[in-house]
C-alpha cells in the first residue's frame, strides 16, 4: 500500500497526502464506533477546520453523513462563505444527497478515495457536481488512497449490521484483499 | 392564533394525487444489438438450447430472457419471411433458433450447430446465420412488446418480472394512492401552514414538511376523518434556513427575496431535513447521551404537536376535544429538555408511542410518508431515500427548477379557446419552459439502491394560481 501513498504524493503533493490521511483516520474512528467508516475533513486556507464520520447509527438520522457533521462543525466558527474556499477530502465520493449539500454550500473543490458505484453523486451514478445547477460547478479528484479507503469499506461490511430490522448472517464473508480487478462496492452512504 | 384552532380551520386542498412517472419510464433506454438467427431440426430444439448455453454461457446481468428463443415459421416477423423461409423448408421440420449477444464467432457456432441442420441439408454445407436487431431491455408495455416482435423479432411482455428496477409495481402504487388520497389535502393544507409559520417567522423559507404514519391512520376510520385526521401526523417542520443568523425583524425575512447563498443556510436547515431530524431526535431518546445536534428553536406548529403531548402526560385528559390525542408522544429536543414521564390513559387505548424509539424497533423513517409544500431539493430527496420514507407527496404547483424528483415537464392541456390557433396546438406546451431543469425522477431510480414511491397532488385550481407562481417564484432549493 505504500504504493498508493506515493500516488497520493505525486497526485497533489505532500499536503493532500497528509489532508487524505486525516479523513481516512475519521474514517478509522467511525470504523471503531460501529458506523460506516467514511471520513472527512475540510481545509480552509491550509488548515484543516472540520471533521466528520458518518454519525447516522448513534444519531438514528440516515443524514448524518460525515460531510454534513463536517460542516457543521466548520460552521460554528467560520460563516458560511468561507466554504467557497474550503476544500473537502472525503474517503469515499460524496453520495447523491452530499454531492448537492456540497453544491449548494459552494465547495471549491473536493479530493476523495474511492468512487461510489450505489450512491455516489460526482460521477458515479449522478454528476451533480457538474450538472446544471443554481449553485457553479465544483471540480473533484478521486483516487487518493484508493486502495485505503476500499479497505476500510471491506472491513465494515464483513460485519454484521445489528441496527437493520433484519440483520443479515455474514458468517461466510471472508475480507478480500486482492486490487487486480476492478472491485465492485458494497453499499457505502458516506 | 390557537394551534387546535389552526388544525380546525384547515382547509383541505382539493384536488388528484398522481404518480410520478420514473424515469426509466420517461426516457426508456432503448437498446439494442445483433443477434444471429439460424434454422435447425425442429425435432432437436431442446438440444440446441442445451448446447448453445452450454458452449457461449450467458451474460447473467444481461438475462433477455424477453427475447423467444425460437421462432416457429409462422412468428418469423414479415420482413424477414423473404430471407428466413426457404423453398422447401416446412414448419413440420424446422425451426428458428436465436443466438443472443455476447455474440460467439461464426465458426464456433458452425460447429456446435451443425449435427442440428435441417433435416436433408447435405453433409458439409454450413449453416448460414442470418444477422438481425434485437432490444436489450425487456418490453415495457404490451405495445412495445408487439412492435418489437414485429420489426425485430418475438418478443415477450411480462407485466411483473422485470419492472421492479423500472417502476413500482403497478398494484402496490395504486394500492398507496388510493390510500393516500382521502387525506392528501389535509396534510398538504397543514405543510402550508407550517410552511407560513416558517416564512412569518423569519427563520426561514415558506417551505413545510407533514410526516405521516400510514399504520395510524389506517387505525380510524372514515367517519373520524374530521376530527382525527392530524393523530397520524407524527411531526411537523418548516424552513429554517435563515436561522444560523442573527434574529431578524418578525415577519418573511428580507433573504428571501433573492437567492443570495451567503444567507440560504444549507440543505440541513431545510425542511425536509429538519422533520427528519426531529424524529430521530425521539427514536434515540432512549439512549442517554446519544448524539443531539444543534437544532434552531421550533416554530408554533412544530412547537404545538411537541408541547400537546406533554399535556397528554398529565393525567387531565377528560372532555378536551382535542384534535390531537392522548397517545402523541412528545418529541424530546434540545430546546425541550424536561421530560415528564406519561402516566398511562386509563379510559383510552394503550398508549402506544407515534415516533416508536429505537428499543421498540423503530428505524429512520421507515415506512412513514412525507407531505411537502415543495419539490425537495435533490439534496433532500436523496436523505427522504436514506431515511426510507416509503412516499412522498408535493403539490404540482410547489415544483421547483432547483428540484430532484419530477421526471418530465408539465404537459399543459391547450385552452380550448385556442383551438382555432394551429401553430399553438402543435406542440404541447409545458410548464417549464421559461426554466430549463433537469428532471432527476430520484424517487425510483434502478440504479439507486433505495426507492420511495413519488406522487404530485394536482390541484383543482391550478390553472388559475399557475400563471401568478410563474411570474413570483425565485429559484432556490426547496
Amino acid at each position: 500500500m505504500s504504493d498508493n501513498i506515493s500516488s497520493g504524493l505525486q497526485e497533489g503533493g505532500p499536503q493532500h497526502a497528509y489532508f487524505m490521511k486525516q479523513a481516512l483516520r475519521m474514517g478509522e474512528k467511525a470504523l471503531e464506533t460501529g458506523e460506516t467508516p467514511v471520513g472527512c475533513i475540510l481545509v480552509y486556507e491550509n488548515k484543516i477546520v472540520g471533521s466528520g464520520m458518518n454519525d447516522t447509527n448513534k444519531s438514528m438520522n440516515g443524514t448524518r453523513h460525515a460531510e454534513f457533521i463536517a460542516i457543521e462543525e466548520m460552521l460554528q466558527t467560520y460563516p458560511r462563505s468561507a466554504l467557497y474556499s474550503t476544500d473537502l477530502y472525503v474517503t469515499v465520493e460524496p453520495c447523491v444527497m452530499c454531492a448537492s449539500a456540497l453544491r449548494q454550500y459552494r465547495i471549491r473543490k473536493v479530493y476523495f478515495g474511492c468512487g461510489n458505484e450505489r450512491f455516489g453523486g460526482t460521477g458515479s451514478i449522478l454528476s451533480l457536481h457538474s450538472d446544471p445547477s443554481l449553485d457553479p460547478p465544483y471540480p473533484v479528484q478521486g483516487g487518493l488512497f484508493h486502495q485505503e479507503a476500499i479497505m476500510l469499506l471491506r472491513r465494515f461490511y464483513i460485519q454484521e449490521n445489528e441496527k437493520a430490522p433484519k440483520p443479515r448472517p455474514k458468517k461466510h464473508r471472508e475480507l478480500k484483499m486482492d486490487f487486480n480487478k476492478e472491485v465492485s462496492l458494497p453499499s457505502p452512504t458516506p | 392564533m390557537d394551534a387546535e384552532e389552526i388544525l380546525r380551520g384547515i382547509k383541505p386542498l382539493v384536488g388528484e394525487v398522481t404518480a410520478i412517472r420514473t424515469v426509466q419510464e420517461t426516457c426508456p433506454c432503448e437498446d439494442y444489438a445483433d443477434a444471429y438467427v439460424t434454422e435447425v431440426n425442429v425435432k432437436c430444439a431442446s438440444k440446441v438450447i442445451k448446447v448453445l448455453d452450454s458452449s457461449f454461457p450467458r451474460d447473467s446481468a444481461q438475462p433477455l430472457s424477453h427475447l423467444r428463443r425460437f421462432a416457429k415459421h409462422n412468428q418469423v416477423p414479415e420482413y424477414l419471411r423473404p430471407v428466413l423461409l426457404r423453398e422447401g423448408s416446412s414448419p413440420a421440420q424446422t425451426i428458428f433458433v436465436l443466438i443472443s449477444p455476447p455474440l460467439p464467432d461464426i465458426d464456433s457456432l458452425q460447429n456446435v450447430l451443425s449435427p442440428f441442420a435441417p433435416p436433408g441439408t447435405p453433409a458439409g454445407d454450413q449453416l448460414a446465420f442470418h444477422t438481425v436487431r434485437v432490444p436489450l431491455q425487456p418490453p415495457l408495455t404490451t405495445i412495445q412488446a408487439d412492435a418489437w416482435s414485429q420489426t425485430m423479432w418475438p418478443v415477450v411482455f411480462n407485466p411483473s418480472a422485470p419492472r421492479a428496477m423500472i417502476a413500482p409495481p403497478p398494484q402496490i402504487l395504486s394500492r398507496a394512492r388510493d390510500f393516500i388520497q382521502p387525506k392528501a389535502g389535509r396534510y398538504l393544507a397543514l405543510a402550508q401552514r407550517v410552511a407560513e409559520e416558517a416564512e412569518q417567522s423569519g427563520l426561514g423559507r415558506g417551505v413545510g414538511a407533514v410526516v405521516v404514519d400510514p399504520d395510524l391512520e389506517a387505525q380510524f376510520d372514515d367517519e373520524e376523518t374530521d376530527n382525527h385526521w392530524s393523530d397520524a401526523v407524527v411531526a411537523v417542520a418548516g424552513d429554517g434556513r435563515y436561522s444560523r443568523a442573527a434574529v431578524s425583524e418578525p415577519g418573511p425575512n428580507p433573504a428571501s427575496q433573492t437567492y443570495n447563498p451567503d444567507h440560504e443556510g444549507g440543505p440541513e436547515l431545510h425542511a425536509l431535513m429538519r422533520v427528519v431530524e426531529l424524529i430521530s431526535s425521539k427514536r434515540r431518546e432512549d439512549r442517554p447521551g446519544s448524539s443531539s445536534t444543534g437544532r434552531p428553536c421550533l416554530n408554533h406548529l412544530e412547537t404545538y404537536f411537541l408541547s400537546q403531548s406533554d399535556v397528554t402526560c398529565s393525567d387531565d385528559d377528560s372532555e378536551d376535544p382535542s384534535p390531537v390525542p392522548e397517545k402523541y408522544q412528545k418529541t424530546e429536543t434540545s430546546s425541550h429538555a424536561i421530560h415528564k414521564h406519561p402516566e398511562p390513559a386509563e379510559d383510552d387505548t394503550p398508549t402506544t408511542a407515534r415516533i416508536r424509539p429505537r428499543s421498540q424497533g423503530g428505524y429512520l423513517c421507515t415506512d412513514l410518508d412525507v407531505y411537502l409544500t415543495h419539490e425537495p431539493c435533490i439534496c433532500c430527496c436523496m436523505g427522504l431515500l436514506l431515511s426510507r420514507f416509503r412516499a412522498v407527496i408535493y403539490p404540482r404547483s410547489g415544483r421547483m427548477v432547483s428540484g430532484g424528483l419530477a421526471s418530465e415537464p408539465v404537459v399543459k392541456p391547450v385552452p380550448v379557446e385556442e383551438e382555432t390557433s394551429a401553430t399553438e396546438n402543435q406542440d404541447p406546451k409545458t410548464d417549464d419552459t421559461q426554466h430549463q431543469r433537469e428532471y432527476y425522477g430520484l424517487h425510483w431510480r434502478k440504479e439507486l439502491n433505495w426507492r420511495a414511491l413519488g406522487f404530485e397532488f394536482v390541484e383543482e385550481t391550478e390553472a388559475e394560481t399557475e400563471t401568478k407562481e410563474a411570474t413570483e417564484t425565485v429559484a432556490f432549493h426547496a
